[in-house]
């Protein structure tokens, strides 16, 4: 109901806004005031956008004229009185039958060529800009319109005397008495006489193009809207009629313009708009400032049925939602906004998805700002126009509604993109209390938190970019448009175009095209297009068009191959059954081919067949129809191996077939229990794993094998029998204890594990054991499943090799070090043999005295000793003990930190520390 | 160097055991000085490359000998690096291109150009010819195989090449009409004994002739194998018993496990559970057309001499579709199902033939 009440409201706010504003204007004697002056305007703007507008429909034209004149006063019963001319022309669509008939009553006070704004003027009630009545000659005020003589009496009132020529004229300017303040006579001619020149030529321009578009109509051939249509109508209708044929394509013309014409479900536009209204606290909020924004959005609204019962119309839905979609009405956060800042519709295309995002935001009284595909969307240009449209408005032009963006097709829009729409969403925003657009238009772009409503429109709705979008938004997944109520679009459709065509041919064509409202419109236009006048369901199953190029899903597209058309037969009925069974095979053909051929994924599609066919139960006892599906995949494997070897893609229009012959080999009227195919991908991972394996083994093999041995020998021939050859039985105790001829089996052993760059590793299983597993793992590349286990060692003979092995590494180390550079090991053993001293002397001072045996005397500048050196010398040389202490004291000061370095040691730095220190 | 294989390698020509005539035919081909390239073929485990580094060693001496592992880095024009390990002496560079996949052309072109290019230092006293010994020929590309063909015949001043593959067949003819080829069979099972007895004797063991011959049978004469399955019987039981057991490779067993699968029955479901065996030798390393041929002898054995040309010819129809294919498996799939729908229909024939 409140929509009702705004609409009256609305005026009323209007008389409080402008009351104060009439008054000055009319003590001033100014006669351009402001609500003078628009109308003006905006009428005219009105009709040059008719006559823009002539080819157009004459929805679109009414549209149109309503953007244009946002700011328009008095356009509530304006617009209504403009539509009724049109109103043959509108589709009313099932759901709501009952919104036009009450207009039609008003019809007769229309004119009947009147399509400007002038002449609805003077029928809106209007109040505050008629304050005193025309008939008295003496004004307080200066009248309306005519002339007039100012008198000012002796009291200083000021009067206002009417000129007597008025009366004749009055007749005509009565409908624009709101408008006119004028008359002082500022202009050349008075804004009136401007005004009613330009009406004339208005007027006379389109009386002269309804004329020209008749004479246009008369030559086209139409004998069925002829003779029914007055003039206007002509004008209306036919000019788009003309144009549509050559230009327009009809799912423009004839697409919904209003909520009550949407073709999708109620339901989901139900909640959409519901979703919507949470914001209009929000947006147009107690705020005076967007109050007259909300009235035009609720004059745009009511505009084409009557007032009250587009409030009933409203109401009832309303109650609806919330008794269904009590989630949405309940939750406001703190700024009063829903909780879901973003809608996010999904579907297949074709449905409306953009229509009813669009007509709804317009419905609801915003401007829509739309980012589609075409779009650049990267990051910074994407973060910079969901800011221009969240957080600005437009100031200049009739446009003052705020905004609602609108992103279509979001499922292509890059990753970093949607991050960026996120970390809109999730902007915090200190000042909690504060709401409206004025706050945040104070604040810093960055800073201020998202107040507009964002709807999202994708087709995929598990497209991994949009996971993270998907939590956050409110999900809208559109259903399938009821085929009953797309045939009787079409058919209105198709009769209005003169298109003959019975209800079951139009059903077939949407079961053609999945139910999708923009193909079926398509197919029609190109059949009338075509010079076809009838339409039948047999033109309908011949023609190829009118099928999407859509992309399903490899499991549905596996489904399709695996499974044969049963339920589509029953469906369509008397068609397919006529049909020979061949027929059906050839649409069986089509349909498959079409379907894998859009699918893409050959590749995929291909393994996805191979892992399944075999499961499937088709009765095949000689195997014909397995070899025959192998060979295609030879075939195809063949194929994609020339295609990819010499870049022949265009031998890839052949991939599909595959799909075709496995549907005629293996469908079956069961439905198919398909896996998806992981085995190809398992095998590549398992077969590089092993290779790697065998790789590293061979890469650290002595060049002396390695030259004997490659890869594939070492597959197929050694490594299994290496194994074997590694596994010999070792008596289970200590290694010392062997006999001379089982330590030599143990050496041999370690040469060979050495040589072939085996060896055991200590692990530890998640149980807690250990266990020595060799290393590389060539095991798992040698040993088979299914097959009997070969021997294992004990864990203590591979600890016994394994440490057995350590030495012999450890000794072949040492060799090679030797053989590589003898020399400097001799030097190493000698210098070693004097240096070493038993551990009790490694004291400071013994480290000094050597330090000082070793330094050499000092030199001066040209070499000579020094003689304090000498002398020094010679004192020291007294006492040892003495000269020890001294030189400690010098080399090591007196302090009590010094440290001694040695090598392989940590503790180099030491300090004495008392136990006192540490308390 | 402890294994048997390697121990008692010969490593001059004067010391190989069997095809001694080739020896010395070699032998001759060294000292008359007018040495060519060579291609040398013949099965695996038949001494391909033990001949061919006595060969060396009788070019070059005991220097050959020496080997180092060198890791090089070739820069493709795609700019995408490709590591391969080259194995060499100071007179010889041994390089299996084939490591570097699709990308082996450029390593023929890169490498073994600039190896071939380099004159040798002091050429009066040594060969004026280095060595650049190419394993796995048969392995190479196309490409890869053209483009040796021109390296071949400008560097022959500087270089041989010694060629070694399995077979010719996938050797082009370009190259192998510019080679001189050396067949290397297999050692006659005489011949494979008579190694494994001497092996046996230098270890101090005896070896009783009935397994000789069983091993020699069992490794189907590649003596490489035969040396390594008489080194693990060792392993398992010493004195040896003339029927004690003679260890085999694994995936043998299981391709042989697989074929009496495909031979005992024939379904769509026996077909999938082939399938797991058959994805289970391919992630084994083993080659498909190893794997194709193993399961044609098996198969061959289980079947009746009517079709057993149907069958090779079926083999070898798949098997060239396997190499012009990428995804072998279902090439060899292909093979299986074909044989199981003839083998199925011949079985049939013969039960109704039997009815009436």
């Amino acid at each position: 109901m409140d929509e009702y009440d705004e609409l009256f409201e609305i005026e009323d706010q209007f008389e409080e806004q402008f009351a104060d504003e009439l008054e000055v204007l009319a003590q001033m004697e100014e006669e351009t005031s402001k609500p003078a002056k628009r109308p003006k305007q905006d009428n005219i703007s009105d009709i040059e956008h008719l006559l823009h507008d002539q080819p157009s429909t004459p929805k679109a034209k009414r549209q149109k004229s309503d953007a244009g004149v946002a700011k328009r006063l008095f356009n509530g019963s304006q617009t209504q009185e403009r539509n009724v001319p049109s109103q043959p022309d509108d589709i009313t669509p099932p759901s709501s039958p009952e919104q036009y008939e009450p207009s039609n009553t008003s019809r007769s006070t229309a004119a009947v060529l009147d399509i400007s704004g002038f002449a609805e003027i003077p029928e809106t009630p209007r109040r505050a800009v008629t304050p005193t009545p025309a008939s008295t000659r003496v004004l307080k005020r200066p009248p309306l319109e005519g002339e007039f003589i100012t008198v000012t009496d002796s009291s200083g009132n000021r009067v206002y005397l009417r000129q007597k020529e008025e009366t004749d004229t009055k007749t005509a300017d009565s409908r624009i008495v709101p408008n006119s303040y004028g008359g002082l006579g500022l202009l050349a001619l008075p804004i009136r006489v401007l005004r009613e020149q330009e009406a004339e030529r208005r007027h006379q321009q389109v009386v002269e193009e309804s004329q020209r578009l008749s004479e246009l109509l008369v030559s086209s051939v139409n004998e069925v809207f002829a003779e029914s249509e007055n003039p206007e109508d002509e004008e209306n209708e036919e000019p788009g009629d003309a144009e549509g044929r050559t230009s327009r394509l009809w799912v423009d013309r004839f697409s919904p313009r209003h909520y009550t014409e949407l073709l999708s479900d109620d339901f989901t536009n139900r909640c959409l708009l519901k979703w919507l209204k949470l914001w209009d606290t929000v947006v147009f909020g107690r705020e005076k400032k967007s109050r007259p924004a909300r009235s035009d959005r609720q004059a745009a609204n009511q505009n084409s049925f009557k007032s009250n019962q587009g409030g009933q119309n409203q109401n009832r839905f309303k109650s609806k939602v919330e008794m269904i979609e009590e989630i949405l009405e309940a939750e406001l956060d703190q700024h009063k906004r829903p909780k879901h800042k973003v809608a996010l519709l999904s579907g297949p295309p074709g449905l409306g998805k953009t229509t009813l995002a669009h007509v709804i935001a317009k419905h609801a009284g915003y401007n829509v700002v739309e980012i589609n595909a075409s779009d650049d969307r990267s990051a910074e240009v994407f973060q910079k126009r969901i800011d221009t449209a969240t957080q600005m408005k437009s100031v200049l032009g009739a446009n003052e509604r705020p905004n609602c963006l609108i992103i279509d097709e979001i499922d292509g829009a890059p990753a970093a993109a949607i991050n960026i729409l996120l970390s809109v969403l999730n902007r915090k925003d200190g000042h909690g209390g504060e709401t409206g657009t004025e706050a945040a238009k104070k604040k810093k772009k960055k800073e201020s938190i998202l107040l507009r409503p964002i709807i999202c429109i994708c087709n995929d709705l598990y497209v991994p970019a949009l996971r993270s979008l998907r939590q956050q938004a409110f999900l809208l997944a559109f259903p399938q448009t009821q085929p009953s109520r797309l045939t009787q679009r079409l058919a209105e459709i198709s009769t209005r175009q003169g298109l003959k065509a019975d209800a079951g041919a139009l059903m077939s064509l949407c079961e053609k095209t999945d139910n999708d409202i923009r193909s079926c419109i398509n197919t029609l236009q190109f059949l009338h297009g075509r010079g076809l006048k009838q339409l039948d369901s047999r033109t309908i199953q011949r023609v190829s068009v009118g099928q999407k190029d859509q992309n399903k899903g490899l499991f549905y597209l596996w489904q399709e191959i695996f499974q044969l058309p049963r339920t589509k037969r029953k469906r369509i009925g008397e068609a397919f059954e006529e049909a020979p069974g061949s027929g059906g095979g050839f649409q069986r053909f089509q349909h498959i081919l079409h379907l894998a051929s859009s699918s893409g994924e050959y590749e995929k599609v291909s393994q996805g067949l191979y892992e399944n066919y075999l499961s499937m139960r088709v009765r095949d006892p000689n195997l014909q129809s397995v070899c025959e599906a192998l060979d295609w995949l030879t075939f195809s494997d063949r194929l994609t191996q020339t295609i990819l070897h010499g870049q022949n893609f265009t031998l890839m229009r052949y991939l599909p077939f595959l799909s075709v012959t496995f549907h005629f080999l293996f469908a079956h009227t069961h439905v198919p229990r398909i896996s998806y195919p992981h085995s190809q991908h398992e095998a590549s991972t398992r077969l590089l794993s092993s290779g790697n394996a065998l790789s590293t083994m061979l890469a650290d093999i002595p060049a002396g094998i390695r030259a004997r041995i490659g890869q594939l020998s070492l597959t197929l021939d050694v490594l299994t029998l290496l194994l074997d050859i590694i596994c010999p039985k070792l008596r289970p105790v200590n290694p010392q204890l062997f006999s001379s001829r089982e330590k030599e089996q143990m050496r041999e052993l370690i040469n060979t594990m050495l040589a072939y760059n085996l060896a055991y590793r200590q692990d530890r299983t998640p149980e807690g054991q250990y266990t020595y597993v060799l290393e590389p793992r060539v095991e798992d590349v040698a040993r088979f499943p299914g097959l009997p286990p070969r021997r294992q060692l004990t864990y203590q003979a591979k600890q016994t090799i394994s440490r057995e092995m350590e030495q012999e590494r450890m000794r072949r180390a040492e060799q090679t070090m030797l053989q590589r550079n003898p020399v400097a090991k001799e030097e190493e053993k000698k210098s070693a043999v004097p240096k070493q001293s038993r551990n009790h002397q490694q004291r400071l001072e013994n480290i000094v005295k050597q330090a000082i045996v070793e330094t050499r005397p000092e030199v001066d500048f040209f070499g000579r000793a020094v003689a304090p050196k000498s002398q020094k010398s010679d004192q020291s040389s007294d006492s040892g003990e003495k000269c020890a202490v001294l030189a400690m004291g010098t080399a090591v000061g007196n302090s009590d930190v010094w440290f001694r370095f040695n090598e392989g040691m940590s503790n180099a730095v030491r300090r004495n520390i008392y136990i006192r220190e540490l308390l | 160097m402890s294994l048997w294989l390697d121990k008692y390698r010969p490593t001059s020509l004067g010391k190989l055991d069997y095809h001694k005539e080739q020896a010395a035919q070699l032998k001759n081909l060294v000292q008359c000085g007018d040495f060519p390239h060579l291609l040398v073929y013949g099965p695996s485990g038949a001494g391909k490359k033990t001949r061919i580094m006595c060969l060396l060693r009788e070019l070059y001496g005991p220097g050959v000998e020496k080997l180092r592992i060198e890791h090089q880095t070739i820069v493709a024009p795609s700019k995408k690096k490709i590591e391969i390990n080259t194995i060499a002496s100071n007179y010889h560079i041994e390089v299996n291109p084939s490591d570097a996949g699709n990308q082996d052309r450029v390593v023929i072109q890169e490498l073994i150009k600039t190896v071939a290019q380099s004159q040798q230092i002091q050429s009066s006293t040594q060969k004026e010819f280095k060595v650049v010994l190419l394993t796995e020929v048969d392995r190479l590309t196309k490409d890869a195989q053209h483009a040796l063909r021109r390296t071949m015949e400008k560097y022959m001043a500087t270089c041989r090449l010694i060629l070694c593959s399995t077979s010719t067949s996938k050797v082009i003819g370009p190259i192998q009409s510019r080679c001189l080829a050396i067949r290397v069979p297999l050692p006659s099972t005489e011949e494979v004994c008579s190694v494994l007895t001497s092996v046996c004797k230098k270890e101090g063991l005896l070896l009783p002739p009935e397994l000789a011959k069983r091993i020699s049978d069992k490794s189907g004469r590649n003596l490489r194998r035969a040396l390594l399955m008489s080194e693990a019987c060792r392993v398992q039981q010493y004195p040896f018993s003339a029927d004690q057991d003679v260890p085999e490779p694994d995936w043998e067993v299981y391709l042989r496990e697989t074929a009496n699968a495909i031979v005992s029955q024939q379904s769509p479901q026996r077909l999938l559970e082939v399938r797991g065996r058959l994805y289970e030798l391919l992630t084994h390393c083993i080659p498909a057309d190893i794997i194709i041929k193993g399961l044609v002898e098996e198969l061959l054995s289980n079947c009746d001499g009517q079709l057993k040309t149907e069958v090779a010819h079926l083999a070898a129809y798949y098997e060239h579709r396997l190499q012009l294919g990428s995804k072998s498996i279902y090439h060899l799939e292909a093979f299986i199902a074909k044989f199981m729908a003839m083998y199925k229909r011949f079985m049939e024939d013969g039960l109704d033939a039997m009815m009436f």
